[in-house]
């Protein structure tokens, strides 16, 4: 009896796998001479130009000092690090080779050309949404780039979670496949300005928190996520920004990197107002009335403006005579640049109303104290100095704390040293 | 490499990434205008232009400067003339003068996103520089000369 | 306490040559090229511009070339004074030149320059009788000079503007160096005997002027030590030791320092002179190089003596110093009073401790110090404040005779005091010395402050007797602290009593004071253990920093006892009698003159006047410096206290001060608008102490001295006199922490005894009353 419950199991789990590796089987697509570049028409070339920089493929896909598309970028994750492909037409080391319907199949379903699965931190669970036109485009575009040669780095996910074919299981449990579907109660722009951001610019990639198997949990979507070792902030009603995050504003930082009331773009998010300002106006405005609409930042009006007075009044504690330690650090590290006082200058990002000192986490903070903002990041051309190597552990826990206190009504942060000790440690990553 | 300009000059350079600016501009570019004094970004002494806004250059890595434009005390007005720099002279501001160069790079900085700077403002922004001389009496009056002076200009 | 450098020692080489009187000698008194030996602080990269033909050189002190520019040769360390313009003044104000032609130049180490020192607020003082007699002596040349090229009578000829005047005919002075004629001789007497012209008709004395050194320091071409620059030259940062004395490195590890790019090698340093126990130096292609492989060098040490030193330590020991009777030295103090001392039939008695706390210099430009071998002379490329006191010990360091180390002067970004102590230049020099090669040395902040020769924390005690009607009998002051001109200068620096006994003139000075107080005594004490932890330094305005915290804060306390006012107290004490009538040249008036400075700023300061409340007048006076070379100070602070803060806001500072002549008004001015804030500084915002043999302050995230949002409304005024010229740099450091101090008793009634006041002290001592 106990035999045969046993055969039947071992059935049943026979079956199982069969059955799972036909749908995890992918078939290589052959390979192809490289296509000559004058073969792509040059507008649709220019179409793939502004997905590819909307999409930011190239922060992923360039190695620090790299040849652009050449990979070799780490990626560190949970799972170990990766290193991002090979994405020029070189036909050894890059995707010379592929044939349209390939890179076609690798967008919408993360399947490599040879039939590997990809690793998720690829982003297709967007790509999938995109329109075969503009899968097409991004092909245009790729193709017609300078080759390099530049072989792959080998990653370093550990067995069993290199083997491949498992990536099938994960795709199995959490991706649908499938293109972009318009909400018909929605305005035309707003369902641009989703497509975008739920597409190519794969927002939710670092907005939306994941799953212990690293799948963004669908129904928590935009609740912010740690990334790379900082936290995107929430995009939805649970953002805390003290000053609602309006069209307005959305439109002036997602286009220039900076927004008035809000602080600056660094980190992880230093790629994406780079990449989107060569998106035509209209689509980064579609893709701020997207945003504006799921953090029902339009009832929020009024609140704003009280939250800007307070941050003025805010803004002159601790500058004239103080003998708070903390303050006086504060006075003689940050307020020659933070200091407001009469009317707020995006230039002069405001403390209180920034999204890194009202956060709950003060992961952000942390970092941009330490390693400050590059010109490329943020404001362009303006830097933030970092403070790693002046700051004790300590310091940086007191200005954090300080700011917590004087330019917010929150809860304190728990832990600060050992905090900043951590994110020490971690280094400045790239 | 790491390229940028500086006072308008377009300058490559092969120094470690994670050298501080200061360094870089002192000893590699030999503009020595620019001056060490805390290395941890407290005293203002070191502080030029990035993209027009005041930087303290010896906390800011040189990766960080990447494709910016810089502008240091040699730079910040071609002969010297600069309404801070004439009111520096004529109210005869410096003492030992290491602290100067900072300071009048910080204060003409201010003077952008403050022209008209109430004492309230000057305390604000100009604490972050230290002046061990003590000359602050007379900082305080040059920037208020300057501000004055390119008030009635414009 | 000028007996250590008087001015007729200052006098001395100028004196012991006579007068040189060449032409066409240009350079040639250098030894070196001018161009390379000097530097000139008014012009872009500080490179003197090089003579015009023949020159004429009358004395060591300037010269004048065929275009008629005066260069003169300065000696002092500039280091923010504009030092050089104020002695160039008196030189050429007695020379009748044009100030236009006249440039300055700062020389290098020379001995025939004599002793060179910047500091004690000595230079115009100790520099006016040489440079007026300078000046004199080439005005007198030129005219005898002019006459004969003109076929004039010298009697009839007169100078000025730069040019000798005949009747209707002149011939400018460089015309006249120019012929290449010029040749006088004047032997010491003659000199002394040189008319010096009558101060009505000075032209430049006391006129307001530009500072020479001014222009170059707003535009980024004045040229600082950490400037100096040579090709070929290495970086090089110091690993320091656990221990400022007597350290010994046991092993190096560099295994960590090798992975640095640029990091080239360490060098135990091997120091004859032992000013560097233990130094390790790190050597680098690049500063940064050098700086981060100086941080992964891995050294072992034996500690030298006070690795566990703490500050409560130093203190403790001190009080201990202060309260035995004996112990320590006591100053010979004229005493033509015959009180008896503290007798049991006084009708009270009042004692107090005064404590003050470290301080570091934290001058803000780091010590630096460029060195390189030529032809077997070092040089050493810096600014520096004592050259002729780290001269002997470089030389002993490296092992060559004095004449072949040369120090070269470069602009002091600060100095207050600390480059007086030349010990930074000595790591720099053997570094060279072992790579052969030029080694730029820079400290870092941290490695500054670490090793600064810092105010050594002080003990005062005081005591005071009065008999039944509330005259003063008799007066204690017992000062202890770590001795810098012991440590650093060493023993033959030390002044010395009739009874034999040698105490540091420096730690000590002020509490000889001015005021009649009866039998009067004062003894210097040493902390030892202070001595043995750090090298204590001399630090703006020295030991008058802390004994006229303790004296003024007790004279109050005892006006406050016979329930005088203050003011008042003081001035029935400035009797100018016995021995505080005074003496010419530099003391003339005495006491008297210093009960005139006390009246004055009572009365700007409006004393006496109601004020809101926890708002407090507080008055505190002192002759500066020295009782040798008094300069007449007194300040009155305005504070409020915030009771629920403790905080304490100082509201206006006056100050009144009488220095005698004034050379430069605005020079001047800076001088004392930057030494009262360096007051303030000390008497709220700074201060570190010692924990683990080592100051635990060593920047500014944690060391937080007085920045442009702390500063007071300030009043600053003049005494008006033709008197001797005395010092201007550190007196009005030495009153505005007991002024302050004295407000907060007058605002609140609570007295505090130790600097700096902090907002917890306030709060505390309120707490308690
Ligand atoms: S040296 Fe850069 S702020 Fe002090
Ligand atoms: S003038 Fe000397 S530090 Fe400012």
């Amino acid at each position: 009896m106990l035999k045969r419950l046993l055969l039947g199991l071992i059935g049943v789990i026979v079956v199982g796998l069969v059955a799972f590796c036909v749908f995890a089987w992918r078939p290589a697509i052959a390979e192809i001479a490289p296509p000559a570049p004058g073969s792509f028409a040059p507008a649709l070339v220019a179409q793939g130009e502004v997905l590819a920089s909307a999409g930011y493929c190239s922060a992923c896909h360039t190695a620090k000092h790299g040849k652009p598309f050449a990979g070799g970028y780490p990626m560190a994750t949970q799972f170990g690090t990766i290193y991002s492909t090979n994405i020029t037409p070189d036909p050894a080391t890059g995707i010379g080779k592929w044939s349209e319907p390939a890179f076609r199949r690798a967008m919408h379903e993360g399947v490599s050309r040879n039939g590997a699965h990809l690793l998720p931190a690829f982003p297709y669970d967007h790509f999938t949404k995109l329109t075969d036109g503009d899968v097409a485009a991004l092909y245009a575009y790729f193709m017609t780039r300078a080759p390099v040669r530049q072989e792959a780095s080998d990653n370093t996910v550990p067995f069993p979670l290199n083997i491949r074919l498992l990536q099938a299981g994960w795709k199995l449990l959490f991706f649908t496949t499938g293109r972009f579907q318009p909400q018909p109660t929605q305005s035309a722009e707003w369902n641009r300005g989703a497509y975008l951001a739920e597409g190519i610019s794969h927002c939710g990639a670092c907005h939306t928190p994941r799953g212990v198997l690293g799948a963004e949990i669908r129904d928590r979507a935009y609740a912010g996520a740690p990334i790379d070792g900082w936290i995107a902030p929430p995009l939805d009603k649970t953002n805390p920004s003290p000053v609602p995050w309006t069209h307005a504003e959305l439109v002036a930082y997602l286009g220039t990197g900076i927004s008035r009331y809000h602080g600056t773009a660094a980190g992880p998010m230093g790629a994406v107002p780079r990449g989107l300002s060569h998106l035509p106006a209209a689509d980064v405005a579609a893709i701020a009335t997207y945003f504006a609409s799921r953090n029902g930042s339009a009832s929020q009006g009024a609140q704003g403006d009280a939250a800007i007075v307070k941050a003025l009044v805010a803004d002159k504690i601790g500058s004239g005579l103080t003998y708070d330690p903390a303050a006086r650090l504060y006075a003689g590290a940050c307020a020659s640049c933070h200091y407001n006082g009469r009317q707020l200058n995006p230039l002069r990002p405001d403390l209180a109303l920034n999204s890194a000192v009202n956060l709950d986490d003060p992961t952000n903070l942390i970092r941009v104290i330490l390693y400050g903002v590059s010109a490329q990041d943020g404001a362009p051309g303006v830097v933030m100095p970092g403070f790693a190597h002046g700051f004790t552990n300590a310091d940086v826990a007191r200005i954090s704390a300080y700011l917590r206190a004087t330019r917010t009504t929150k809860p304190a942060w728990a832990d600060l040293e050992t905090k900043v000790a951590t994110i020490r440690a971690q280094g400045q990553g790239q | 490499m790491t390229s940028f300009t500086i006072n308008g000059r377009a300058v490559t350079t092969d120094v470690e990434d994670d050298t501080p600016l200061l360094w870089v501009i002192r000893d590699h570019i030999g503009l020595t205008g620019t001056k060490f004094g805390c290395g941890i970004g407290m005293c203002g002494a070191c502080t030029v232009h990035v993209g027009g806004r005041a930087t303290r250059s010896c906390i800011t890595p040189l990766a960080s400067v990447e494709g910016a434009a810089i502008t240091t005390i040699e730079g910040l007005d071609p002969a010297a003339n600069h309404p801070l720099q004439q009111a520096w002279r004529a109210l005869q501001v410096p003492q030992c003068g290491y602290c100067q160069s900072g300071q009048i790079m910080q204060a003409a900085a201010m003077l952008q996103d403050f022209p008209a700077p109430s004492d309230d403002e000057i305390d604000a922004v100009m604490t972050g520089s230290l002046c061990r001389c003590m000359t602050y009496v007379r900082i305080r009056a040059a920037i208020k000369q300057a501000a004055a002076e390119m008030g009635t200009k414009a | 306490m000028s007996r250590l450098i008087t001015r007729a020692e200052a006098t001395a080489p100028f004196s012991r040559r006579g007068f040189l009187v060449a032409s066409g000698a240009a350079g040639v008194a250098f030894g070196f090229s001018r161009v390379l030996a000097a530097i000139d602080p008014a012009v872009p990269g500080s490179v003197p511009a090089s003579a015009t033909g023949p020159q004429f050189e009358p004395t060591i002190w300037f010269g004048i070339d065929a275009a008629g520019i005066v260069t003169v040769n300065i000696i002092r360390a500039e280091m923010g004074q504009h030092v050089g313009t104020a002695l160039a003044r008196i030189l050429a104000d007695e020379l009748e030149a044009d100030w236009d032609k006249v440039r300055i130049v700062h020389v290098d180490s020379d001995p025939k320059w004599g002793l060179m020192v910047t500091g004690g607020s000595w230079s115009v003082w100790q520099t006016f009788p040489v440079f007026s007699q300078a000046g004199a002596a080439g005005r007198i040349a030129l005219i005898e000079a002019g006459a004969k090229l003109m076929g004039a009578n010298p009697a009839n000829c007169t100078a000025k503007g730069g040019a000798v005047h005949a009747g209707g005919r002149s011939m400018s002075y460089g015309d006249i160096a120019k012929s290449g004629t010029v040749a006088r001789q004047f032997t010491p007497d003659e000199l002394k005997a040189l008319p010096i012209k009558p101060v009505k008709e000075r032209r430049l004395i006391g006129r307001e002027t530009h500072g020479l050194d001014i222009d170059a320091k707003t535009n980024g071409t004045a040229v600082y030590g950490i400037d100096a620059k040579l090709p070929g030259m290495v970086y090089a940062r110091p690993k320091l030791p656990p221990t400022r004395n007597g350290s010994k490195v046991v092993s190096v590890d560099d295994a960590a320092a090798k992975k640095v790019k640029g990091y080239l090698r360490y060098l135990v340093l091997d120091d004859p002179s032992d000013t560097v126990p233990g130094w390790v130096m790190v050597i680098a292609t690049t500063y940064y190089a050098a700086l981060k492989a100086t941080d992964l060098l891995d050294v072992t040490w034996t500690p030298g003596p006070g690795a566990d030193m703490s500050e409560q330590t130093l203190q403790d020991h001190a009080r201990a110093l202060v309260a035995k009777a004996d112990g320590g030295i006591l100053l010979d103090i004229a005493d033509d009073d015959s009180t008896p001392n503290f007798t049991a039939a006084a009708a009270s008695t009042i004692e107090q401790i005064y404590t003050t706390a470290t301080v570091l210099h934290f001058q803000l430009e780091p010590l630096n110090a460029l060195a390189f071998e030529k032809d077997g002379v070092f040089e050493i490329h810096t600014g520096n404040q004592w050259q002729s006191l780290i001269l002997p010990t470089l030389a002993k360091a490296l092992g060559v005779a004095e004449t072949k180390v040369v120090l070269r002067s470069y602009l002091l970004g600060g100095g207050f005091g600390r480059r007086l102590n030349g010990d930074y230049t000595i790591p720099a020099a053997l570094a060279t010395k072992a790579l052969g090669r030029p080694v730029k040395m820079i400290m870092t902040r941290e490695d500054d402050a670490r090793f600064d020769s810092v105010r050594s924390p002080s003990v005062q005690r005081l005591r005071m007797q009065f008999d039944g009607s509330g005259q003063i009998q008799a007066m204690e002051h017992h000062a202890c602290a770590g001795w810098p001109t012991q440590v650093i200068a060493g023993p033959t620096l030390l002044a010395k009593t009739k009874k034999g006994g040698q105490y540091d003139p420096f730690a000590i000075s002020g509490a000889d004071h001015w005021y009649d107080v009866g039998h009067q005594q004062v003894r210097a004490v040493a902390n030892d253990l202070a001595n043995a932890t750090f090298r204590p330094g001399w630090l703006r305005s020295v030991g008058p920093g802390w004994t006229n915290w303790a004296l003024e804060s007790f004279i109050d306390e005892a006006a406050h006892h016979t329930k005088i006012d203050p003011v008042a107290f003081r001035l029935k004490l400035l009797t100018g009698k016995g021995r505080n009538a005074g003496s010419a040249p530099n003391a003339v008036g005495g006491a008297l003159r210093q009960a005139e400075v006390v009246r004055r700023v009572a009365e700007k300061a409006g004393w006496g006047a109601k004020r809101p409340a926890d708002t407090g007048l507080g008055v505190a006076t002192s002759f500066g410096q020295e009782r040798d070379m008094p300069t007449w100070v007194a300040c009155a602070a305005q504070i409020h206290v915030d009771r629920a803060t403790g905080i304490v806001r100082v509201e206006k500072l006056t100050l009144v001060v009488d220095a005698g002549t004034i050379v430069d008004p605005d020079g001047a001015l800076a001088q004392v608008q930057g030494g009262a804030l360096w007051g303030l500084s000390m008497a709220l915002h700074e201060s570190t102490e010692f924990a683990a043999g080592q100051v635990k302050d060593t920047n500014l995230n944690t060391y937080t001295p007085l920045r442009i949002a702390d500063v007071p409304q300030l009043d600053i005024s003049f005494v008006e006199s033709e008197n001797v010229p005395v010092g201007l740099g550190e007196p009005a450091t030495t009153v505005v922490g007991p002024a302050i101090g004295n407000a907060i008793y007058a605002a609140t009634g609570i007295r505090l005894r130790h600097i700096p006041i902090t907002p917890a002290a306030v709060l505390a001592a309120l707490k308690a009353r």
